[in-house]
């Protein structure tokens, strides 16, 4: 009958969630007593991981997969097998790409010169040239490349990092999201959600300001002498009511609570005050500029975040997808001129970001990740027998890239066919895409799971291998 | 962390894994069974099994196949099965533990003996997965509390089971907490707020010996405690006010749902039909505005109203809502995780591939939308006058049916007596209606002659007069000679009520076929009968039976024609309002549906004949005419039968002018027939199955509904309905008495609440459980009944004090040697603290309010919270409005869930960031205030220091925190005072 262990140890398991368990559980990670890099399964190549998400879809066509023959088969049909999932269901001509490439760096990998700045450092890059999503419509194929389901609800791959490894920084969040200034991509705060995992992974959205996060300071203004008086009295006072009752875990581990709550109101102003910066690295942002002074905020934003020990920073470009006119990389209407805006936005930080990372070493064990929903299609979006100016939504094949330790760099894995339609040899799903982060994390995505309504729940549910050909 | 959790999966692991038995006698269906089921008949089972090798049978093993056995018994070295497996072959990836090949070699050496054949591999309990001798799918049984340990402990039959628990792990229970902390405990518990001080004041004094259950007998009367736990379901049944995905568009009319949840609990609704009305409320009491409501369950989730232009992208998001729909079903009444079966069998449970599309084939009908309430009086007025017009109606039979005997018998040429029809038409002897003044009126060419009424297809038509009474109930019937066989659409028979109409139709649907006709074909299925050959060269008797439940029969020479069918019907048509019509389907003459032929008779009837009554009508011509009746009444009769006929019209009257009236929109299930299901392969639209009718899980017995694939959109929840709440389904009391359980410890008897499969939690008190589980049900499913039975437990009333031999063999204190203290859930938070300023407006029900700026952007709504000031925001949180996707502030930091999914068990986290919350937040400050104010204008003569204690914590302060309390107040107000106490752990947690 009693096929059940009453033991402390179970705190940890997922049966234990009751008051007091991922209290405990959160402060001891944060007490190192736990320490992440001694405890995952394989060993880490990386620590800390910023993501940059377009919003909208990137063309691949005209970014990083370079298609010689589309340009000769530029006004022509496309054959396809089956009628294609795209969002609009017009399918007009193909047309060449509006960005010419070029081979770049000493690996010759050709970017567009879309990314001048980014191209610059290509040979730090690698690209996956055969993504493939599994929704061709905006939010939940963003919802899925945040947490690998197509819904709302289930944790982002920052929360599962901050579920897997803790934070290295007692006085920050361990996930930090820094939205775009044209607001929050589409599904908002479901993005960074932390879903069924306790609350503290959930991603801590930034604003600008020198109080990013809410709450930092009191709401209405109370003295010095006032907010220490009340700190002390606060503390005896829990400490009276325990010396009453007796010791209880999870009552001490709010005393704790509040220690560090007031360690975080100096950390967060200080993290995201970048006057300290030198002149030369915020112009190296484009922080100078207005077209990238949002994008370079963000970008200096997130190395600084890192630096102080915040495990996961996901960088948005573009806000909300619907409007005219477009605030993201929605290309329906015209690729070259939406992209060309959008781009002049963060190539420059970006490429700041990579520059300022590997300068400081911190490429050595920081991984940079560069991702869209998905890609367009190498067909345009207009009446049949057009060929127009703007590309609707591509699932079936796109690029991404990644950069920094264990990876092999300067190279491109996987290929669409001859006209970027579709990824033809090693394609990659989102699920391989996490589970091949989180292994350069020292985690096995198999391993990594949170018990939630019946199923011990993974980042990859039940899919995901580790793209082994891109590592080191 | 990683290494340790995976350690402690290993633990839990080992301790659920039976003992390997090499060696011993293996007992196939626990042990080879599963290996074979979980490695090797992915490949070597099916139509066209692997090497032609099919493992799932003992003949095809044993007996083998063209290439002779793979099993030889006794022999393991001669026996192909095991040699492949021994050389690691065999299955190719991943080859068998050596465990499982012990298993598997000791059993083909001790005789091969085989179980279940063949292996189902869902039936039995394994290592690794539960069948269906689970132990939550076993039938509910009493068990006797055991007697035993200390006699004068047990307060009722609870505190048996548990202190039996408590013995047997040498631990004593705790004392009973002290009277303040009990009264704490009972209002935060049940009503989800703190009791005054002078409410734990008299209390404390009552020295009644019953003064205990006095107190929860009055908490459980209050209807803030319909509030406090219509949140308890709420969050199970995953409620939000928006729709997610991309639009995120608020849903301003979805809180009829919660309110009616709120009552339902208040006025202790028999959990069955709590549950009930939720699955099917709108078709078990069609019009009822409490249904209505109710069946706001069903659309409580989540929605996407931004679909691509492809249909298969369509179908595939349309799938994924229905699996979180058939998840929630699963999991909120059964504690089962069906939607894991949707690509596959179920990894761990009983619960087949089909059986989820079998559940998502009775759920496939559920649509988002919202339905206007009828007005409150609506139901009880309809109900009135439908009940004395069925009261008139026997009556009138009463005194009708001896008389038409008797005519008849006095007939001369006797012919047998069919059913009274209301009205009658010979048209070979011209428009007359027989029984009574329906009389028909030929138009557009229409003439009657020695054939009958003479149609040309194009404008000729018959119609009656308005039919004085209502129809709800009805046959239709008529012979009929068509011109031709070809035409297609039109009518025989028609009743008509400006758009609505019910039809006898030739060939509209399907070429050469009798249909029954109806407004936009909402009461029309291919009955399937045989294509018509007989009606040009002779009249054929057609006849169309519309039942109570919607069933609809047609007919042909007074036999059953194809199928009957559930429709969403029958439809009423009022007195007074509709009538019927000849030769014309209905509207405006014209077009394809002008019948062309002749219509020799018809009849038309207010109820549904049986189909032994048709046969005889087709056969029957001689019928007792209203004229006739009336003549051989007596004069008292005939005066007590006009008397009834007045009363009849004036009813009728009084029905028709009942309008639903203009009420309230409500957020809830517009049900449409949906398409048949099929088993999807993988889960792929793109890959459909066989097709399944709607049912239920096979492991929980009963599962067949006996319904068609294609059976009406409502008669599929009805049945899921019943099947779910059988008093023979043990999960249904189970799952429940343990939500209670869960709710009023911290943790439950099983401790995942909607998951009682093998990934949940084992039993604790498996007897308490059942014995719970029986009580429920036998106290008629009332929750108040249970709560109250749990809370005056001892078990319930013991101190939380901490005891170190408790903490140290039971951490989690599941065994209960004292009450967990449990932290306050966000919602409670923020209603004590409104509560012990004063501020909190107490008003149960209604439209809710919001704390967000809405910002509609391109046509994307995002909430963006914010503090908003007034009175209008000082009700319970219950009454938030809820969006999905959007933070909630301060209820965030509390681990209040995203309503995105179910959260049967919430999160308790203790973050810097929620302590911030607290001690610097808006909210939290701006009641430090009002708090400080009320007290200053209360100018208490106890003082302000003791006034803030015995507001906040409902007791004086010691005489240590006075003297401290005392310096902070006069250093830097009461304002600093408040904030330290709301800020406290005793203000935080239950005790």
């Amino acid at each position: 009958m009693n096929d059940f262990v009453f033991d402390r140890r179970r705190l940890l398991s997922w049966s234990a969630q009751g008051l007091g368990a991922t209290a405990l559980l959160h402060l001891l990670q944060r007490d190192g007593v736990l320490s992440a890099q001694e405890q995952t399964h394989l060993p880490a190549k990386v620590k800390r991981a910023v993501q940059i998400t377009l919003v909208g879809g990137l063309s691949h066509l005209d970014s990083f997969d370079p298609k010689p023959e589309l340009r000769r088969r530029h006004g022509q049909t496309l054959r396809m097998e089956h009628q294609p999932d795209t969002f609009f269901n017009q399918i007009g001509l193909l047309r060449r790409n509006d960005f010419d490439f070029q081979r770049c760096g000493r690996s010759g990998l050709e970017i567009s010169n879309l990314f001048p700045h980014i191209a610059e450092h290509a040979d730090e890059l690698t690209v996956l040239r055969s993504m493939v999503a599994d929704s061709a419509n905006h939010t939940p194929a963003l919802f899925v490349l945040n947490s690998g389901f197509p819904l709302n609800g289930y944790p982002a791959l920052g929360g599962w990092l901050s579920f897997g490894l803790g934070s290295e920084a007692d006085d920050l969040p361990s996930y930090v999201v820094l939205p775009d200034d044209r607001g929050e991509a589409n599904g908002g705060a479901s993005n960074w959600t932390a879903g069924f995992l306790p609350a503290q992974h959930q991603g801590v959205a930034f604003g600008s300001g020198p109080n990013p996060v809410g709450n930092l300071v009191p709401a209405s203004p109370i003295s010095a002498a006032e907010e220490e008086a009340s700190r002390a009295f606060l503390r005896e006072t829990n400490l009276a009511h325990v010396a009453r009752r007796g010791d209880d875990a999870d009552l001490s581990a709010r005393v704790r609570s509040y220690e560090l709550a007031a360690r975080m109101q100096l950390a967060v102003p200080r993290v995201a005050d970048l006057a300290d910066e030198p002149v030369s690295v915020r112009s190296l942002y484009g922080i100078d500029r207005p077209e990238t002074a949002d994008a370079g905020r963000r970008c200096l934003l997130a190395r600084r975040l890192l630096e102080r020990g915040v495990r996961f920073v996901q960088v948005y470009s573009g806000g909300p997808i619907a409007g005219s006119p477009r605030r993201s990389w929605d290309a329906h209407e015209n690729v070259r001129e939406n992209h060309s805006a959008e781009a002049r936005r963060i190539d420059q930080p970006v490429a700041a970001l990579l520059a300022d990372l590997k300068r400081r070493g911190m490429l050595d064990d920081t991984l940079v990740l560069f991702t869209t929903e998905f890609g367009r299609t190498p067909f345009t979006q207009s009446g049949a027998g057009t060929v127009g100016a703007g590309r609707d939504h591509n699932r079936y094949g796109f690029s991404c890239w990644l950069a920094g330790a264990g990876l092999k760099k300067g190279i491109a894995h996987g290929a669409t066919d001859e006209v970027g339609w579709k990824a033809v040899v090693d394609p990659v799903t989102w699920n391989d895409f996490h589970a091949t982060v989180l292994h350069l994390f020292g985690i096995d995505h198999e391993r990594l799971t949170f018990y939630h309504n019946g199923i011990r729940r993974r980042l990859t549910n039940v899919h995901g291998h580790v793209v082994n050909d891109i590592l080191a | 962390m990683l290494r340790l959790i995976s350690l402690i999966f290993a633990i839990l692991l080992t301790a659920i894994a039976t003992p390997c038995a090499a060696g011993e006698k293996v007992d196939f269906d626990q042990q080879v069974a599963p290996i074979l089921a979980e490695r090797c008949l992915g490949c070597h089972s099916g139509a066209k099994p692997k090497g032609g090798l099919d493992l799932t049978g003992s003949k095809a093993v044993l007996k083998g196949t063209k290439n002779g056995p793979a099993v030889i018994a006794g022999k393991p070295e001669e026996s192909p099965l095991w040699t492949r497996v021994e050389a690691g072959e065999m299955p190719p990836k991943k080859p068998l533990s050596a465990e499982e090949k012990v298993i598997l070699k000791t059993w083909i050496a001790k005789g091969a003996g085989w179980g279940t054949d063949p292996i189902d591999p869902l039936r039995m309990t394994a290592k690794q997965r539960a069948g269906f001798d689970w132990w939550s799918l076993k039938p509910l049984r009493r068990p006797v509390p055991p007697k035993g340990g200390d006699a004068a402990w047990p307060i009722n039959p609870i505190d048996r089971f548990v202190l039996e628990r408590l013995d047997f792990a040498g631990l004593k229970p705790s004392a009973e907490a002290d009277r303040r902390t009990l009264i704490r405990r009972l209002s935060l518990d049940l009503l989800g707020l703190p009791p005054t001080w002078e409410e734990v004041d008299a209390f404390v004094r009552d020295e009644r010996p019953d003064a205990y259950e006095r107190l929860v007998d009055r908490l459980l009367a209050s209807p803030h405690y319909g509030e406090r736990w219509a949140q308890h379901w709420l969050d199970v049944v995953r409620y939000g006010e928006s729709g997610g995905f991309e639009r995120n568009d608020p849903r301003r009319n979805s809180w009829h749902y919660r309110d009616w949840v709120v009552q339902a609990f208040s006025a202790d609704m028999p959990y069955d039909q709590f549950c009930r009305l939720q699955l099917a409320g709108d078709i078990l009491q069609p019009g009822d505005p409490d249904a209505i409501k109710a069946s706001g369950y069903l659309v409580a989730g989540i929605h996407n109203t931004v679909l691509p232009g492809i249909k298969a992208l369509q179908d595939a998001a349309f799938h994924e809502e229905l699996e979180d729909l058939v998840g929630n079903v699963g999991q909120t009444f059964l504690g089962m995780t069906a939607n894991c079966a949707r690509c596959h069998d179920h990894k761990f449970d009983p619960i087949s591939q089909i059986d989820y599309y079998r559940l998502a084939s009775a759920l496939s009908g559920v649509r988002h939308g919202e339905a206007e309430l009828p007005s409150p009086n609506f139901k009880a007025e309809t109900d009135r006058i439908s009940a004395a017009l069925a009261e008139i109606a026997k009556r009138l039979t009463e005194m009708d049916a001896p008389i038409r005997k008797e005519i008849m018998a006095a007939r001369k040429a006797p012919v047998a007596s069919g059913p009274a029809p209301i009205a009658a038409w010979d048209f070979r002897e011209g428009g007359k209606d027989r029984i009574g003044n329906l009389h028909a009126q030929p138009s557009g060419g229409a003439r009657f002659t020695s054939d009958g009424l003479v149609l040309d297809g194009k404008l000729a038509f018959a119609r009656t007069v308005a039919i004085p009474r209502m129809l709800r109930e009805k046959t239709l019937e008529a012979w009929v000679r068509l011109a031709n066989l070809d035409q297609r659409g039109g009518a025989v028979i028609t009743i008509e009520e400006g758009d609505k109409f019910d039809a006898i139709v030739f060939g509209e649907q399907e070429a050469k076929r009798w249909m029954a006709g109806s407004d936009f074909f909402r009461r029309t299925k291919s009955a399937g009968g045989p294509l018509e050959t007989a009606a040009p060269s002779r009249p054929v008797h057609i006849a169309i039976a519309y039942r109570a439940d919607g069933t609809i029969a047609v007919y042909r020479d007074g036999l059953p024609y194809g199928q009957s069918y559930v429709s969403s019907g029958p439809q009423s048509f009022n007195a007074n309002q509709a009538h019927i019509k000849f030769g014309n389907r209905h509207g405006v003459p014209g077009g394809n549906k002008m019948l062309a032929g002749i219509v020799e008779r018809a009849r038309l009837y207010d109820r549904a004949l049986t189909n032994d009554e048709i046969a005889i009508s087709a056969k029957v011509e001689n019928f007792v005419t209203e004229t006739e009746l009336v003549a051989c009444l007596t004069e008292p009769q005939r005066a007590k039968r006009t008397d009834l006929l007045k009363q009849r019209a004036e009813l009728e009257t009084q029905l028709a002018k009942v309008k639903p009236g203009k009420g309230a929109k409500a957020y809830t299930n517009r049900p449409v027939m949906p398409q048949t299901m099929r088993v999807m392969h993988r889960g792929q639209v793109s890959e459909p199955g066989n097709v399944v009718s709607p049912g239920g899980v096979a492991a929980l017995g009963k599962a067949d509904f006996k319904l068609e694939p294609n059976v009406a959109e409502g008669t599929r929840r009805v049945k899921l309905a019943e099947w779910i709440t059988s008093p023979e389904n043990p999960l249904f009391a189970r799952v429940m008495v343990n939500r209670l359980w869960h709710h009023h410890f911290g943790i439950g008897i099983v401790e995942t609440p909607s998951d009682f499969g093998f990934n949940g939690g084992r039993p604790s008190h498996p007897e308490l459980l059942d014995w719970l589980a029986s009580e429920f049900v036998e106290r008629g499913y009332r929750l108040k009944e249970m709560h109250r039975l749990i809370a005056t437990s001892r078990t319930y009333r013991q101190s939380s004090m901490p005891k170190i031999d408790g903490l140290k063999k039971d951490a989690e204190s599941r065994l209960l040697w004292r009450k967990r203290p449990m932290r306050i859930e966000g919602e409670v938070l923020r209603d004590s603290l409104l509560a012990v300023t004063g501020l909190l407006d107490r008003s149960v029900g209604g439209q809710g309010f919001s704390d967000y700026k809405e910002n509609n952007n391109a046509g994307t709504t995002y909430f963006d919270p914010i503090d908003p000031v007034g009175p209008q925001f000082h009700r319970r949180s219950l009454y938030r409005f809820r969006p999905r996707s959007a933070s909630q502030g301060l209820l965030d930091a509390f681990d209040c869930p995203d309503t995105a999914g179910s959260a049967p068990r919430r999160n308790v986290t203790t973050t810097p960031l929620q302590a911030l919350a607290l001690w610097n937040g808006p909210f939290a400050l701006r009641m430090a205030d009002t708090l400080a104010d009320r007290i200053r204008k209360a100018k208490a003569p106890e003082g302000e220091v003791v006034a803030s204690y015995r507001l906040v914590l409902q007791r004086d302060p010691t005489m240590e925190e006075r003297g401290r309390a005392t310096r902070l107040v006069e250093q830097h107000g009461v304002r600093a005072l408040a904030r330290v106490l709301f800020n406290s752990n005793e203000f935080l947690v239950i005790e």
